[in-house]
């Protein structure tokens, strides 16, 4: 690919560093789990900008004042762009009529229905604050529907951080806690089926992600008729098939990445995504667990507030007004083209998987060190384009051609400042 | 917690110590001066380990071998009791050689003892002593990883996150000070001493300060790791790993 660009300014993040120690004194960890620089394997962290001072469209800006392409989208809330003036016009209306109310808004009943009309295997939707607070109900239903106890994960998966959903031997989380698990590889109905004669009537829910896109791997999407081999074995012995749509819901398809891959779950979970960063979660369930559900104490102090309801029900409207899924999904394609092509340009080997508005990277030329990707994480930090070497990437409607063109004369740069420090790469190459 | 876990911690990780507490020490230096002896420690379902004194130097190997005095323990409670300060008696072979186990290696366990668990009314005090620090700090950075590689192998819960590692190097590194390697081979974990090129993942304390601080739960990997004492690269999931099984060595040793 012919770029021709002047070398983009490395940007000064000395503001977000001091606040950083600040916070150290009184959060722990000064900005804990994802977005902070340790689980968020910002390597090394003097090169990233830490906090915000606002976000507009694509971008967020820190406190130094730089502006930054976030190819993150707020791990994934980010979907039409920041600050959408639709989606807050219709928050900002509800919020004049009320938002956390002992009577709750009849907005509630809008919203269930915009997501029955809008998800293929819905028939009813039930509300939280975050995607963990779905994935926890969704066994919960499971277990309460069937009345066994185990559940079956797939290797490589996120639901939350509820200590079921951890593994042996990570902080606060008991073998008590983790008992009741049962695993599988990722593209293997073969050994769900075995599980199934292993433990006849005691399985009460499968719980998989649409496509894994587990960290510091690969992304794998599902082999032909993988879901179409699960859903039947699940039908064959009475199991709850549950999708965790948190991550990928609404950036592979409007109607449920279920539905992509040609199948009905029994139970969607949906975040992130769904109401363009205001913080709704949303389970979505078939008419044979509506009773099950509803029998369920499962609550909170601000799972029926309407602001947030409000900007869901415009979020879902837009998106679909605008083909928002399709358009993300062609923006990440052409990026990522772009990034691979530079990359080999430049004598690196750039892997890009998963579905496109949802992009994987890794360089095949170091794995699974990562320390060049890492090293040229860094450097497309330091010019403004915020990428991440461990986690999958999300791409926003708001993205323009103009972004993506100043993405790849960075990541050019970049990547010629990689290859300039490390004139022996190729000892790193298997 | 589990008694052959344990035991192999005391063996492969604290009596090693022995032979860094002998380079590092003047002391324990001039206690071995002049000997020529060889003590193999053989615990029941735990495995063997040898101190070889000779050319004052003292060398840990692990496995059998010859020995010019042999201990054996009939279970690793036997052994743990050993270490722990409890009166035991071993099985041993050459009672002429028992003389140094009640003279030289008494007062070498005395020595480490002051190092490692120096008296709570006294700790502080010492640790002024630069050099004092610095002798603590770095023989709790030895133990640590080699417990951490020992609980890796052998403990439950310690296997359940090796088997999430796969093969290659970590380095680990205090600036301006020792090296350490870990390497992973079909998930079994086993220490180097030294740095190495091209490791997999690497992790770096930036002062004996902050890794003391780590060693004794003052401060958090996480927070080490925003504030810049303590950075990581490469393999991030190995690392991931390498922490929780760091997490478990206090378990073992308090």
């Amino acid at each position: 690919m012919k770029l021709k660009y002047e070398p983009k300014k490395v940007i000064d993040v000395s503001k977000s560093q001091a606040t950083f120690r600040r916070a150290l004194n009184v959060i722990p960890a000064g900005i804990y789990g994802h977005l902070g620089p340790s689980e968020g394997c910002m390597i090394p962290v003097q090169s990233y900008p830490l906090y915000m001072s606002k976000a507009q469209g694509a971008y967020v800006y820190d406190l130094d004042g730089n502006r930054i392409i976030d190819y993150m989208c707020a791990y994934g809330p980010n979907f039409l762009g920041y600050n959408d003036p639709d989606v807050d016009a219709a928050a900002a209306e509800q919020r004049k009529k009320g938002d956390c109310t002992t009577l709750v808004s009849d907005i509630s009943i809008d919203f269930a229905e915009e997501l029955v009309g809008t998800i293929n295997m819905a028939d009813w939707a039930f509300f939280g604050k975050n995607g963990g607070d779905m994935t926890q109900f969704s066994v919960m239903i499971a277990r309460a529907y069937t009345h066994r106890d185990k559940i079956v994960l797939t290797k490589g998966w996120y639901h939350g951080v509820a200590p079921w959903m951890q593994k042996i031997g990570y902080s606060g989380v008991t073998e008590g806690d983790v008992s009741n698990n049962l695993y599988i590889d990722w593209n293997a109905p073969e050994q769900f089926e075995a599980l199934c004669k292993k433990y006849p009537g005691q399985i009460a829910g499968f719980i998989s992600t649409p496509y894994m896109h587990g960290n510091f791997t690969d992304n794998v999407l599902p082999a032909p008729g993988y879901w179409q081999k699960i859903r039947k074995i699940c039908d064959d012995n009475g199991i709850v098939l549950i999708f965790d749509d948190v991550r990928a819901g609404f950036r592979v398809d409007i109607k449920g990445t279920d539905y992509h891959y040609g199948i009905k779950a029994d139970l969607s979970c949906f975040c992130k995504a769904i109401a363009n960063g205001y913080n709704v979660s949303a389970i979505c369930g078939n008419n044979k667990l509506l009773n099950a559900t509803a029998d369920i104490a499962y609550t909170g102090s601000y799972w029926f507030s309407a602001v947030p309801m409000a900007a869901g029900i415009a979020t879902l409207k837009k998106a679909k007004a605008v083909n928002a899924v399709e358009e993300n999904a062609k923006k990440g394609k052409k990026l990522t083209d772009g990034l691979a092509e530079i990359a080999k340009d430049n004598g690196f080997d750039l892997r890009v998987t998963g579905e496109p508005a949802m992009f994987y990277l890794r360089l095949g030329n170091d794995y699974p060190s990562t320390i060049l990707h890492q090293e040229w994480v860094a450097e497309c930090v330091k010019r403004g384009v915020f990428f991440t070497s461990h986690h999958n990437h999300f791409v926003c409607y708001a993205l323009s051609d103009d972004d993506i063109q100043y993405t790849w004369e960075v990541a050019d740069e970049a990547y010629k400042i990689v290859r300039k420090n490390h004139p022996d790469y190729d000892g790193y190459i298997k | 917690m589990d008694n052959v876990t344990k035991a192999k911690i005391n063996l492969f990780a604290v009596l090693r110590n022995i032979q860094d507490l002998c380079s590092m020490d003047s002391e324990a230096a001039e206690l071995i001066k002049g000997k020529n002896i060889s003590v193999q420690f053989n615990v029941k379902e735990v495995g063997t380990g040898t101190l070889k004194f000779a050319d004052g130097k003292c060398t840990f190997v692990r496995g059998k071998g010859p020995a010019s005095l042999k201990l054996w323990f009939t279970s690793p409670e036997h052994f743990n009791k050993l270490i722990d300060g409890e009166n035991t008696i071993p099985l041993f072979v050459n009672v002429f050689q028992v003389g140094f186990l009640l003279g030289v290696f008494q007062k070498l366990a005395a020595r480490m003892s002051y190092y490692l668990q120096p008296p709570a009314d006294k700790k502080a005090e010492l640790l002024k002593d630069p050099e004092y620090f610095k002798t603590n700090t770095i023989l709790t950075a030895y133990t640590a990883f080699h417990a951490m590689a020992e609980i890796a192998n052998s403990d439950k819960i310690g296997k359940a996150c090796a088997a999430r590692m796969f093969d290659g190097t970590i380095l680990l590194e205090i600036k301006n000070g020792p090296s350490l390697n870990i390497t992973i081979k079909d998930h079994l974990l086993s220490v180097g001493m030294g740095s190495i090129k091209m490791p997999t993942a690497s992790m770096v304390f930036n002062s004996l300060e902050f890794t003391h601080k780590i060693l004794n739960g003052e401060a958090s990997t996480f927070g080490g790791m925003g504030s810049g004492d303590f950075g990581l690269s490469g393999a991030v999931a190995l690392l991931e790993q390498m922490g929780k099984l760091l997490n478990m060595v206090s378990v073992y040793l308090g």
